[in-house]
């Protein structure tokens, strides 16, 4: 995704907006003259400059193109699925970790991954199992981190 | 201080810490090998693991990591023209050139022997200045040490960037999202959108993993990812000629070493622009400049030594004043925080032990290079040969584990991703991420110095700059912003051309 400067300047000052509002609200219980507000309000301030020049030079520019552009490699909609393809694998090991267990979801997202790259079928179930049991080998028997087992519990070692 | 290296010595020499040197010596050497993995990355993947460490430890596979990835990222650079790091990327021509006139290990020997010159170069300039400097640093008060965070941010936005403009962006980024949480003079919750999980900040680790590591998975799926091929498969004898190179061109070594060293103390710059700048000045002066980029060993001397004395360099600042110089000590001074040894000059008089610790790390990651380094250059041709549509989706497997066992958190998983995310779309759209990661690690120390000195002077801002050396620091702040901006003011009057695409 490219924005234009002018896109990114707007969207920059907006933030500084929200941000400069959020701190005008902080409460101030100590009374102190510089209180949990003044450090936010200054960047916010500071933001607030910097978006506005990018946003000035963006409208300056005479070839600025389309004010949402899109990279040469999102015109190719395999590279934009397999884009997407990560943060679906980290949001389906959020939703799925506890219920599925570490061993099967991770084994899972790689293959998918493996396999969308380009890697042969079963070389790709092979080495997704493998690096799935070294990965949580490191974590769960060498450094005690406890990763979820889901139906697997009974097999715990 | 004798007495202080003997326990240093003791705490590196045990058996677990050497094992974690050698352990993170080769891990840094194989990642800077494979093109597509920075050093940066090399290092944040490893960050969740010294979570588990003790200090010295984590220290020393931070240190070593970093080391042995700068060196092993000339490898590629060397056998496919691609720079395996970006501070490789300086004099890849000349050691490609010297690649395909059959010579590969005359590059990758002189990568080798100048770079471990050059990082003990650093490392000694290291061990004598920053004590030295924090000795000095004793007396700063909170006006000293909020112009020297304003210095080290000022510094890597507007010397270390070719868009200061954008590098202020995201550096103001990083200062709000240090600003999300109770840790602020007040103690007051901030920004946490009344979510409990955001009481105490944002969670640096995940952070890290995300802007580094998962950002770069998502740009190697939308590359294409093909994998180059050596042209070369046979490397001969390394160490050859070497002793004939150093006597031959001393002077580059030393000048090299010595710029590295330099450009790594000033906060904002690190490896990538100490090998260009050498590299640079090592043509204006040559005898013979019409011969770089042909596969000439001088530049490649001068830069190698260069990017490896700089990473020392870094360290000065980082150590001394807790300024980061760039991403990598960003993540070290995270770790360091991590482990309650938050740098400053109190530092080498509470636990001097500690910060001489970090110095022999130096020294044995430098020498260790040598034999690990030859084994590497050795294999090499077999290491590039891994496929990176099989070590991404690996990396992503492993940032989140790594997020995940901090705190045992779901969360951070999501914060990994958010970060990673907004990494790939700011990078996408020319937005540098280092400033990002230096505003978190230094906001609250910026705000806490902020608002002390502000309380002492009774909120007049004349009190920021009524002490000798902070008026120095302020001038020296000032002077580096107000040049950059006159100095981009002055280019864009030159040519009207509009220059962002």
């Amino acid at each position: 995704m490219k924005f234009n400067d002018l896109l990114g300047g707007l969207v920059f000052l907006a933030l500084s907006g929200l941000v400069a509002a959020a701190s005008w609200s902080l409460p101030n219980p100590s009374e102190q003259p510089l209180g949990p507000s003044a450090f936010p309000l200054i960047l916010s301030g500071l933001l607030a400059l910097c978006a506005a020049i990018l946003a000035i030079n963006g409208a300056r520019a005479t070839q600025a193109g389309p004010l949402l552009g899109l990279a040469d490699w999102a015109r190719s909609g395999s590279a934009l699925a397999r884009l997407l393809l990560v943060p679906a694998a980290v949001i389906f090991y959020m939703l799925c970790a506890e219920t599925l267990g570490f061993l099967i979801c991770a084994p899972l997202i790689l293959i998918v991954l493996f396999l969308a790259g380009g890697t042969r079928p079963l070389q790709a179930v092979g080495l997704s199992l493998a690096a799935a049991l070294v990965i949580h080998s490191i974590f769960y028997l060498a450094l005690g981190v406890q990763l979820p087992w889901g139906p697997l519990e009974p097999l715990r070692w | 201080m004798l007495d202080a290296y003997v326990t240093a010595l003791g705490m590196v020499l045990d058996p677990y810490v050497l094992f974690v040197i050698t352990a993170s010596a080769i891990y840094g050497l194989v990642v800077g090998c494979i093109p597509g993995l920075s050093a940066t990355m090399a290092t944040a993947l490893l960050v969740p693991l010294t979570f588990f460490m003790p200090p010295v430890p984590a220290i020393a596979a931070i240190v070593t990591t970093s080391t042995m990835a700068i060196f092993s990222g000339d490898i590629p650079g060397c056998l496919l023209r691609i720079p395996g790091t970006p501070a490789s990327a300086a004099y890849v021509d000349d050691s490609y050139q010297m690649t395909l006139k059959g010579k590969p290990e005359l590059a990758l020997g002189i990568g080798l022997w100048f770079s471990v010159i050059g990082g003990l170069f650093g490392t000694a300039v290291m061990m004598v200045a920053s004590p030295a400097i924090a000795d000095f640093a004793l007396g700063f008060g909170s006006v000293e040490f909020f112009w020297i965070v304003m210095l080290g941010l000022g510094g890597a936005v507007f010397i270390g960037s070719s868009t200061p403009l954008k590098a202020c962006l995201s550096l103001l980024i990083g200062l709000l999202i240090a600003m999300i949480g109770m840790n602020n003079p007040a103690g007051q919750p901030r920004f946490t959108f009344d979510s409990t999980e955001m009481l105490g900040g944002v969670s640096l680790i995940p952070m890290m993993v995300g802007m580094f590591a998962c950002s770069e998975v998502m740009r190697h799926m939308v590359s294409d990812g093909s994998a180059p091929h050596a042209v070369v498969q046979k490397i001969g004898p390394i160490f050859a000629n070497m002793w004939r190179l150093t006597k031959q061109y001393p002077w580059q070594l030393i000048r090299g070493s010595a710029l590295g060293t330099i450009i790594g103390i000033q906060p904002g710059s690190g490896a990538d622009m100490a090998a260009w700048m050498s590299y640079a000045m090592s043509k204006r002066f040559s005898k013979e400049p019409e011969k770089f980029g042909t596969g000439h060993p001088e530049g490649l001397i001068e830069a190698g030594a260069s990017n490896n004395s700089s990473l020392a360099g870094a360290w000065i600042p980082a150590l001394v004043f807790g300024i980061p110089g760039d991403s990598i000590t960003a993540i070290a001074i995270g770790v360091l925080m991590m482990k309650n040894m938050a740098p400053g000059p109190t530092i080498f008089v509470n636990n001097p032990e500690n910060v001489y610790a970090v110095f022999l790390v130096f020294v044995i990651a430098n020498l260790l290079m040598l034999p690990l380094g030859w084994a590497i250059i050795k294999v090499a041709t077999r290491v590039l040969s891994v496929p990176r549509r099989v070590l991404m989706p690996i990396i992503l497997l492993f940032a989140i584990v790594g997020s995940y066992a901090i705190n045992n958190s779901l969360f951070d998983v999501g914060v990994m991703l958010a970060f990673g995310a907004l990494a790939f779309v700011l990078e996408e759209n020319d937005f540098p991420v280092a400033p990002v990661i230096l505003g978190v690690v230094l906001g609250p120390l910026l705000e806490e110095y902020f608002i002390n000195s502000m309380i002492k002077s009774d909120g007049r801002l004349i009190g920021l700059v009524d002490r000798p050396i902070a008026a120095v620091l302020a001038a020296i702040t000032i002077g580096i912003i107000g040049w950059t901006i006159l100095a981009s003011l002055k280019s864009g009057k030159a040519d009207k051309q509009p220059a962002q695409g």
